[in-house]
């Protein structure tokens, strides 16, 4: 995860904008330089997003279909769908294929457990318990060391010789390579993923719980309501909202995310995802660069199909709920 | 400007209301209570402990890890940090890492609110459109290929002036967050401004940074947590040493010393951490409201 952790809920801010776009007169359009200040204000952001963010990501779609590489000065050509065939095509089709997998069950099981997780804490620390406060904050400094510092704290945790974790499993006479594993590594990294994030997803559903007003839980208590169903027919679909943020944020973010494997076990067979991929194609040994971009497009293409599927799916249960 | 100050209902906070006790609001059996209690220290106990056991071990004598690796640390071993900043070579990197940090995320943060400012009110035209885009880089495909092949073609490859134009550029979620806190700012600001004859950028300089502080401060940590991390972007584009980032060091660093130097290896660890903890503990009022609020909204 690059803390690029956040997002903006999409239909709230396209609804914002709406709103404000409509008939808003610039009050300091009086003069000339109050017409185009805002415009000299949006010009170098903008320019240097297009520049590059907008148009590389264009580029990656043309860049599929070449040769390029990234050493300097090399001939390049147009291969067509070759770097695609190559991706799905005979030789090496079951390797990229165990890749797309690891990729979907890496995406899969860090939303549905780092969710469910997020929020049992998140109801856990409100307010009601003394230190939430400060509970809240030493579970969200992950987000604040970011990748290298927990990415290390965890290798040094799971060392197999002289790490706490070794450590554990000598008490129970056992003993394991931990993240050198092949079998236990890749789960290892799910579970780091999970830790790192949990702080901040906890934190968008205790604001979502901050806001439900405490008179529906009183009036389901004096209805009779259990703990259960207080949290099932109360709680869940009034932080739908915050849900829906929250499920968007993770898909999106685990099904990009390299960086941490990177720090972790770095690119290997049993633990790459498509985003390692990218990387160690496109940046290793050879560094086929368009082959590289082909594989880019093809996570574009997973990671849209899966996002549209979830999004249409949220707010069809949030206008039930 | 006149608040309208309610008038108070008289209601005894305590005691019996009419003559009968009042009842506990929520009866809550204390068991509950416990076992509330326990499942927060054991999911605190979680983050704590892998945290606070690098500073163990930064903390021992070389003598005393090897027949203790894991138990409390008896001494205080400073001389671990020292020896870690000169193998690591700390010093350099760290000035590396926090001009870039520093610049890249003053800059990238007061590019997002001129870009923000205007898009929230809708001053200028394609206002929406703009928003749009902002939201629509957060799904965009990954740019690692293309991003370098523009670097190289513009000959900025290896250099700081390169590295930190991608780093700046990477404004993410930067201007949702401001615009989406922006709302909460009255227009009628800008009109009074205005009609006083504040110019554009001096109302912003003036009024909208300052009511903006928290939402600015956000938007500046998680810029500098993302450049103080990006482990890949500096192997991808600084391939002399002395334009290296402290992370690249510290993950060298496990490359060299992984297997044995631990000691030194945690205290290099939290060489990498302070910079960000210190940033963390000081703004932690405004940070975590300001990076959540935006996401709900």
């Amino acid at each position: 995860m690059q803390l690029s952790p956040g997002a903006t809920a999409p239909r709230s801010l396209s609804r914002d904008l709406k709103r404000k776009a409509t008939g808003n007169i610039n009050p300091f359009a009086f003069s000339r330089r109050g017409r185009v200040a805002p415009w000299i204000g949006i010009a170098p952001g903008l320019l240097l997003f297009i520049i590059f963010a907008l148009v590389p990501a264009i580029g990656i779609a043309f860049l599929s279909f070449t040769n390029i590489s990234g050493i300097p000065n090399v001939p390049w050509q147009w291969t067509g769908l070759e770097n695609y065939v190559r991706f799905f095509g005979s030789g090496s089709s079951a390797a990229n294929l165990a890749v797309v997998f690891r990729t979907l069950v890496f995406g899969f099981s860090v939303t549905v457990i780092l969710n469910i997780f997020a929020l049992l804490s998140a109801i856990l620390l409100k307010n009601n318990i003394w230190g939430a406060t400060v509970f809240r904050a030493i579970i969200f400094m992950p987000v604040v060391l970011g990748v290298t510092v927990v990415g290390l704290i965890w290798s040094l945790f799971f060392n197999p010789t002289g790490g706490p974790a070794a450590s554990l499993w000598a008490m129970f006479d056992s003993s394991s390579a931990f993240l050198g594993d092949p079998r236990l590594a890749f789960s290892l990294i799910i579970f780091v993923q999970i830790w790192m994030s949990l702080g901040y997803s906890m934190m968008i559903y205790h604001a979502g719980l901050m806001v439900i007003p405490s008179d529906l839980y009183e009036a389901a208590t004096v209805d009779g309501a259990t703990a259960f169903q207080r949290f099932r027919h109360v709680t869940v679909p009034m932080i739908a909202p915050a849900t829906t943020v929250n499920v968007l944020i993770s898909i999106v973010g685990s099904l990009q995310t390299y960086q941490i494997i990177f720090v972790l076990t770095g690119n290997r067979p049993t633990t790459s995802v498509l985003a390692m991929q990218i990387f160690s194609v496109g940046f290793g040994g050879a560094s086929e660069q368009g082959y590289a971009s082909a594989i880019s497009m093809i996570q574009f293409v997973l990671i849209s199909f899966i996002t549209l599927v979830a999004l249409r799916y949220l707010r069809k249960k949030e206008t039930q709920l | 400007m006149t608040t309208v100050v309610e008038p108070r209902t008289e209601r005894p906070k305590k005691g019996p209301v009419n003559g009968a006790p009042i009842k506990a609001r929520r009866y809550r059996p204390s068991g509950w209570r416990a076992v509330n209690y326990l499942l927060a220290l054991g999911l605190v106990s979680l983050y704590l402990f892998p945290l606070l056991f690098p500073c163990n071990r930064a903390l021992k004598e070389p003598a005393e890890f090897v027949k203790n690796p894991s138990g409390i640390t008896q001494g205080v071993a400073l001389h671990n940090f020292l020896d870690a900043w000169q193998a690591g070579g700390f010093g350099a990197l760290l000035l590396n890492s926090v001009v870039y940090a520093f610049v890249c995320a003053t800059l990238g943060t007061f590019l997002s609110l001129l870009i923000a400012f205007p898009v929230a009110r809708g001053y200028v035209r394609w206002s929406r459109t703009i928003g749009v885009l902002f939201v629509l880089a957060l799904f965009l495909p990954n740019v690692l290929v293309t991003q370098f092949q523009l670097i190289l073609q513009l000959g900025l490859y290896n250099s700081r002036l390169g590295y930190m134009l991608l780093l700046t550029s990477g404004l993410g979620v930067g201007p949702l967050l401001i615009i989406s806190y922006l709302r909460s700012l009255p227009k009628e600001l800008d009109e009074a401004a205005a009609m006083d004859g504040c110019g554009y950028f001096r109302f912003i300089w003036t009024f909208v940074v300052p009511l903006c502080k928290p939402v600015l401060t956000t938007v500046f940590i998680l810029q500098t947590i993302a450049i103080w991390n990006d482990i890949i972007g500096a192997t991808i584009y600084l391939s002399s040493p002395a334009l290296k980032t402290i992370s690249q060091g510290l993950f060298a660093f496990q490359g060299q010393n992984g297997n044995n130097q631990w000691a030194l290896l945690s205290a290099a660890t939290l060489i990498v951490a302070a910079p960000l903890i210190i940033v963390y503990l000081v703004f932690q009022r405004f940070f975590i409201s300001g990076a959540v609020d935006g996401a709900i909204k």
